[in-house]
């Protein structure tokens, strides 16, 4: 699947984009952590932090860990606050 | 006379000259807290809303809090609060900085001025002493200008708030100025102008007590700690421009006067760009652990910029030229005047130069050239400026030919950065607004990027969320507390309500907090429906209404829908059919 990163992810990953294998949005949070550490802290043991917000294929907003995610699924990642 | 509290207001009438104290009740402060809160019942005590926003007789509130002056981050706020000359309603708009907490040392939990001077002047309020000083010598000068060289002249423990030649000419979106900030939305400046002032100045020494200062100070260490985590590291690490790059991948970005929800050149605006070669440095208001201001270099000098003024003067007007979007607003800054309505105002312009409204060939969507021209014709109030100086509603007036149904605004005031018609739940917030369209006193869009609800299809769901962003804003700018913390808090009311006990010893309950919020926002409204309000101003331009968003077939808000949901708030507020 393709994952999309703004905001505070993009500057943790350090990457606009990526490609990656994740059957849910849990195990995808898990590959991020593994392979970026300064991800993690985005995340709390529920999942994603409340500060980051995740958005499925341009329409739903999704943050439960057992969200089923498909191969050509679009996952953008990114910070929740907005305003100023 | 409750810890946190002075128990009084000053009163100045400038046309009698005569400065002083009045007292306010537990009750009242109990009730109302301060900032907004406390400045829109002092508005009710004063009968603003008979009074013209302009005229000598109506009342302008600069009001403190409970918190100020004490070591809770981002405590250091204030409120000015009148009528608004460019909607009529009610307003309210906030600043930052050491202003609040000289003022609040001036032995006062609010400054309420009436009148109008003789003379062009600087009032002063030394210690709680009020006095008129001739200001002729500042008259035309740039908010930063004018501040610098009062301090100058007056002590440099003096804080100012003034205004730029945009107050002076009474500019219906001017601001007013302190420290590089602005209480920037609804023209204050425009009211303090017209008093004839160009600044109010304070110093003083009175200090309050706390009611239990070892609590109050624990408190403060943790809400410091907790506000260098992830929750605020967007406003730390990149500032509110960053926004603007993540509301165009979701097409919610306004451009060319609303009529699209991308912008192509959006990258050419990102934070990124516009620092490119030239570091970007970062700036804290006073008593601030966050630190969001991100100054960006230009010339020999830097420009602190935000997500509003970016996409106002940028995107909407269709300026993809970063140093003409910068430059834009630092002349903002400078003239005193509101971003958000300036390019909502001059973004409405060049659509009614498209379409044969107007006839000004200059003033074409993507010229930053033409941006820069209209920001100096509006604040010297020439030309097609003195038109546009008095907002996009007034403008479409005046236009005619149905033009009034793409002026940017509700109730007068300009639509900030957020495509209604991809954010529904904050399409909600700007109908109903008591001041007019705007992201600070409902946070709705918060729920649109959230899966609480269907941002392109609000439902009656919507509703309660719309109502409780605009709870929790009102609380924030009563205690007031900047709202860049609010994703700090896990239990908002209950832990705001922990400080207001340490300040205050009040026995007060998140509960009560709530039932406070609600009280605000109601004292609000009420002002509005004395001033006039009808069911009618809670609603949103005909283009929003029952047309696709052009960028996204899928984003339309029918005015049946908006109606239901407009409805579905009165009654949910307690109003009744008439939404009073």
């Amino acid at each position: 699947m393709y994952v999309e990163f703004l905001g505070i992810p993009r500057e943790r990953v350090g990457l606009t984009e990526l490609h990656v294998q994740a059957c849910s949005l849990g195990e995808l949070l898990g590959t991020l952590a593994a392979r970026f550490p300064a991800f993690t802290e985005l995340l709390t043991a529920d999942g994603l932090h409340p500060s980051i917000a995740a958005n499925l294929n341009g329409d739903e907003f999704v943050r439960d860990p057992d969200t089923v995610l498909a191969e050509h699924d679009h996952l953008l990642i990114l910070s929740a606050d907005a305003g100023g | 006379m409750p810890p946190g509290y002075h128990g009084c207001y000053l009163r100045i009438d400038l046309s009698v000259g005569r400065a002083e104290r009045v007292s306010l009740s537990d009750t009242v402060l109990r009730q109302y807290l301060g900032g907004s809160g406390l400045g829109a019942a002092l508005l009710l005590e004063e009968g603003a809303a008979a009074a013209d926003p302009l005229s000598p007789e109506a009342p302008l509130v600069f009001a403190f809090s409970p918190l100020v002056g004490s070591p809770l981050t981002t405590s250091a706020k204030f409120a000015v609060v009148s009528r608004s000359p460019l909607t009529g309603r009610f307003n309210d708009s906030l600043a930052s900085s050491g202003f609040a907490i000289a003022g609040k040392r001036c032995g006062c939990d609010a400054i309420v001025i009436v009148g109008r001077a003789d003379a062009f002047s600087v009032l002063v309020v030394d210690d709680g002493e009020a006095r008129l000083e001739p200001a002729e010598d500042h008259r035309g000068e740039a908010c930063p200008v004018a501040e610098e060289k009062l301090r100058l002249r007056l002590g440099a423990d003096f804080r100012i708030a003034s205004i730029g030649p945009a107050g002076e000419r009474a500019v219906r979106y001017a601001t007013i100025s302190h420290d590089g900030r602005h209480a920037g939305r609804g023209g204050s400046g425009a009211v303090l102008g017209s008093k004839n002032l160009k600044a109010l100045a304070v110093r003083g020494s009175r200090r309050c007590e706390w009611a239990r200062p070892d609590e109050l100070i624990e408190l403060s260490r943790d809400l410091s700690r907790r506000s260098f985590g992830p929750a605020t590291a967007k406003y730390r690490e990149l500032g509110t421009a960053t926004n603007l790059l993540t509301f165009n991948r979701f097409g919610t970005l306004p451009t060319r006067n609303f009529q699209s929800g991308t912008f192509e050149d959006a990258a050419r605006l990102s934070p990124e760009q516009l620092s490119a070669g030239r570091p970007r440095t970062r700036a804290s208001c006073v008593a601030c652990t966050i630190g969001c201001e991100h100054i960006y270099p230009l010339g020999d000098s830097g420009v602190r910029i935000e997500y509003e003024s970016l996409f106002a003067l940028g995107s909407l007007c269709g300026v993809s030229d970063g140093d003409a979007v910068l430059r834009a607003t630092r002349r903002c800054d400078e003239l005193g005047i509101d971003t958000i309505s300036t390019g909502g105002t001059i973004a409405f312009a060049m659509e009614c130069v498209e379409r044969g409204l107007l006839d000004e060939p200059w003033l074409r969507f993507g010229s930053g050239d033409a941006v820069l021209k209209a920001i100096e014709l509006i604040g010297a109030r020439e030309g097609l400026g003195n038109l546009l100086a008095d907002g996009s509603r007034r403008a479409a007036s005046a236009i005619g030919r149905g033009s009034i149904a793409f002026a940017p605004q509700v109730k007068g005031l300009e639509i900030p950065g957020y495509e209604p018609r991809a954010l529904q739940t904050m399409a909600l917030g700007f109908a109903v607004g008591a001041r007019g369209a705007d992201h600070n006193r409902s946070g709705a869009y918060e729920v649109d990027f959230s899966n609480k609800v269907n941002r392109r299809h609000a439902t009656l769901e919507s509703v309660r969320h719309a109502i409780e962003t605009e709870d929790r804003a009102a609380l924030m700018d009563s205690l007031i507390l900047c709202k860049f913390l609010r994703g700090v808090f896990t239990d908002f009311y209950g832990e705001t309500a922990a400080m207001l006990r340490a300040v205050t010893g009040w026995d007060v309950t998140g509960d009560e907090l709530r039932e406070t919020a609600r009280r605000i926002v109601a004292a609000k409204r009420r002002i509005n429906v004395l001033a006039g309000w009808t069911l009618e101003e809670d609603t949103l331009p005909d283009r929003f209404l029952d047309t696709p968003l052009p960028t996204d077939p899928g984003a339309v808000l029918t005015r049946e829908r908006l109606q239901a949901l407009v409805a579905e708030y009165h009654r949910q507020r307690g109003w009744d059919a008439r939404g009073q």
